[in-house]
């Protein structure tokens, strides 16, 4: 389902990171909401971001989609720098707050922003994205007035009709129901199967315990960053030394 | 992978096709009569302001001394407008400024594989286009005016330089902005170099100099009709290439900014069309980065919290920012300069004095809006809602003071007579606190809310939707303006030889007497409205039903 490009990038010899985050960091006026973090992300790879609220996560995915600057330091997408044109056209990012236009349906939408990114085939792969997520009989409606959890449906489908290398989802399962989280949690799956690099801000214990790498923000500073296994996620997220002799660990 | 070879081009098909199929949407969807009636409406008011406007400007032809004075200065008092639409240019183009698209906009195309200055390019130049025609407007309006006076040149030559020296100065906002913004030049010498223009063009205007101001040139191609100055031309080519510039650097626009832009600008324009001013003050904030300090500027002593509101609403100025303290101070020295204005024979200067006092009174009464905007609390805590809204507002009283004070020495450094400081003080305090009072009661009546039955008229014309959504409208900035009449005593009474301080302290009475009252009414709110509801519902219950019970 998911629509990757790892053809093109297995013909490639020297690989670059998928995210290569260099001492990024963002302050608000005085207050800073990421303190200077490093990243590397390969290809193919599957992450859980986790942290507490405003710990950074959403301000740090923000910054790798281009939408935030960086006060310091600098992100690239596949060796190329976030933000760009090779960079945006290889991210798709999911953002926390689903946005629409006011007078475009959901087919619309699927069109338009599959056409943006070069789609020509793209009506199957919209019906059959909208019927996974169990809202192919809403295509012809606003999305701006659907429900909470409609919304977020209808921003993953987005999420998914374009081609992307690096997908990164921010909350996606905030607001939706039990078919709707096993319907996303397949759309991740085939993702990685397709290749692509997922990084996922999430503490939904369905994705976490898929993922082979775990990255903890807290308070803006990189608290964890190593793999999944053993680890009280419940714990990395609120206690002071979270993964005792992990703590601190770079990948 | 599938059959992608070209995305960018694609892309940027899809972006333009969409862009048609919308704007063909918006075209069948408007409601022709409605649109033709909003015109109507619009050249209606339009054209009465532009007569109440002839009718205070003399049909007397200026003397050749005055027409001397008017080549002289002119070009300068223009240059010192648009330098002032510089100054503020360049502040919208430090925060963020001026160009601001969808959300969705910003989520799907501006983060697509689309080169930015095709997304952006149409919405740079619309924006430049519309301050152009507001300039152009508003230029000609006074070219039309000014032509009355004028032996030289006819109506139609004065409103047509007029226009274009209009349509240059507002462009120039717009221009200002998207270089300011796409050169990422940082806020703090964006504002010195705004400052040093309107310093120099400032010194140009009234100190006593030959040399030029930055932007005589645009003055006096307003005065073309008197006199033709080719040199003038230079300022048409330096727009016209900064111009160019800015939209050739549109790419360069900040996505953050454009995606903390679209949010708000949005909301904006909904809180305009509600007439929900507090909102619009929120929003105002927040799309200039305005936040409150997190460090207060000092500790309250614990005498002034022991009475709990009080202390609150003392902590609240305490984190008030250094740039809400500037605009309030310049608020006030503008305010009193329309009051010496007023003083010196310019009577409609209080109304302008007064409209200044009533956005002073939307800041300083920050800890009185902050209950407002919060009626679930507000309704929880276990004292009366009454009680403590008319205490929220002693502290923005106290703070008012010292601001009358700077109001004071303005109008004494404007007008040094002996009489002037007890003038000042005694017409400055009604005139602060009605300002304060009428925005209380903005803040207190609150937001009209859409969908209740009473507010159904809000997005109606005038003459639809009733006299009392316009009252609603318009009754806090007219009570500001009310506070600011006393010095109109002292006028004159300085006229009929009587002593101006008297007079003034009579009306000034009257000014007080109206804020006690709208103290009072914040006070009373609450058992007024519920007493009024009880006697309608009475009303309305039938007279068979009244003799069963």
């Amino acid at each position: 389902m998911a629509r990757t490009r790892r053809p093109r990038e297995a013909a490639e010899s020297q690989v670059p990171a998928a995210l290569l985050a260099t001492e990024v960091s963002k302050s608000f006026g005085d207050a800073p909401a990421l303190e200077p973090l490093t990243l590397r992300v390969e290809k193919g790879e599957r992450i859980a971001l986790i942290g507490h609220n405003g710990s950074g996560k959403t301000t740090f995915l923000r910054i790798v989609a281009g939408l935030l600057e960086s006060s310091e330091g600098e992100v690239s997408l596949l060796g190329q720098k976030s933000g760009t044109l090779p960079a945006r056209a290889s991210l798709s990012f999911i953002a926390d707050q689903p946005t629409f236009y006011d007078d475009l349906t959901l087919w619309e939408h699927m069109e338009y922003v599959a056409r943006l990114h070069g789609v020509t085939d793209w009506e199957q792969t919209a019906a059959d994205l909208l019927g996974h997520l169990g809202i192919y009989h809403r295509a012809d409606d606003m999305p701006n007035r659907f429900s909470r959890g409609l919304k977020q449906k209808s921003a993953i489908a987005l999420g998914f009709i374009r081609p992307f290398d690096v997908l990164i989802v921010d909350e996606p399962f905030v607001g939706l129901d039990a078919a709707g989280k096993e319907a996303l949690l397949e759309l991740l799956e085939q993702a990685s199967v397709d290749g692509a690099t997922v990084i996922v801000a999430t503490h939904e214990l369905g994705f976490v315990h898929t993922v082979s790498r775990i990255v903890a923000l807290r308070d803006g500073h990189l608290v964890y960053d190593g793999a999944a296994e053993g680890i009280d996620v419940d714990r990395l997220v609120r206690t002071e030394d979270p993964a005792g002799e992990h703590d601190g660990e770079q990948h | 992978m599938f059959g992608v070879t070209n995305e960018t081009t694609t892309g940027l098909e899809a972006l333009s096709q969409m862009r048609r199929d919308r704007r063909k949407r918006r075209v069948a969807e408007v409601e022709w009569f409605e649109a033709l009636y909003r015109v109507y409406l619009t050249a209606l008011v339009g054209g009465g302001a532009v007569l109440a406007l002839s009718g205070m400007v003399k049909d007397t032809k200026l003397s050749a001394s005055e027409l001397a004075n008017v080549t002289t200065h002119g070009p300068h008092v223009i240059g010192l407008v648009a330098a002032l639409v510089v100054f503020l240019g360049i502040r919208s183009g430090a925060n963020g400024g001026p160009v601001s698209v969808e959300e969705a906009e910003v989520r799907h195309v501006l983060l697509a594989p689309v080169p930015h200055d095709a997304v952006l390019r149409h919405p740079a130049i619309q924006r430049i286009r519309s301050m152009a025609f507001a300039g152009a407007l508003a230029g000609g309006v006074a070219g039309e005016l000014t032509s009355r006076r004028m032996v030289t040149g006819n109506m139609a030559t004065w409103a047509i330089w007029c226009a274009v020296a209009g349509a240059l100065i507002g462009s120039l906002f717009s221009i200002s902005a998207l270089l300011a913004h796409t050169l990422a030049i940082p806020r703090s010498a964006c504002t010195a170099i705004a400052a040093s223009l309107v310093g120099w063009q400032v010194a140009v205007t009234f100190g006593n100099t030959n040399i030029a101001g930055p932007f005589d040139t645009l003055g006096s191609i307003a005065l073309w009709p008197l006199r033709f100055r080719a040199v003038d031309i230079v300022g048409i080519v330096v727009i016209t290439i900064l111009g160019v510039i800015a939209i050739v650097q549109v790419a360069h626009l900040s996505l953050e900014a454009l995606a903390r832009r679209s949010a708000l600008v949005s909301q904006l324009k909904f809180a305009v069309t509600l007439q929900d001013i507090r909102t619009v003050v929120l929003l105002r904030r927040q799309l200039s980065q305005e936040h409150m300090r997190e460090r207060p500027w000092f500790k309250v002593p614990k005498a002034l919290r022991k009475n709990v509101v009080f202390g609150r609403g003392f902590r609240s100025l305490a984190h008030f920012p250094a740039r809400r303290m500037l605009r309030m101070s310049l608020l006030v020295i503008a305010a009193a300069l329309c009051e010496v204005w007023a003083y010196r024979g310019t009577s409609p200067a209080v109304v302008v004095s007064g409209l200044l006092l009533f956005v002073f009174g939307l800041d300083i009464i920050e800890p009185l809006s902050q209950e407002v905007d919060q009626p679930d609390r507000t309704d929880a805590l276990p004292v009366d809602r009454g009680w403590l809204l008319s205490s929220s507002l002693f502290v923005p009283v106290v703070a008012t003071l010292p601001f009358v004070v700077l109001g004071a020495v303005v109008a004494y450094l404007a007008e040094p007579h002996g009489a002037t400081i007890a003038v000042a003080f005694i017409a400055g305090i009604p005139a602060a606190l009605t300002g304060v009072a009428g925005a209380t009661v903005n803040a207190v009546k609150g937001a009209p809310d859409p969908v209740s039955e009473a507010n159904q008229g809000l997005y109606l014309p005038p003459e639809m939707s009733g006299m009392g959504t316009v009252i609603r409208a318009v009754f806090p900035p007219a009570i500001a303006i009310l506070g600011s009449l006393p010095v109109l005593s002292a006028t004159a009474a300085e006229k009929r030889n009587i002593d101006p301080v008297g007079a003034t302290v009579r009306t000034a009475i009257g000014g007080l007497l109206l804020v006690t009252l709208v103290a009072m009414w914040v006070h009373q709110r609450e058992p007024i409205r519920a007493w009024f509801r009880q006697m309608s519902q009475a009303g309305r219950t039938p007279i068979s039903q009244k003799a069963a019970q």
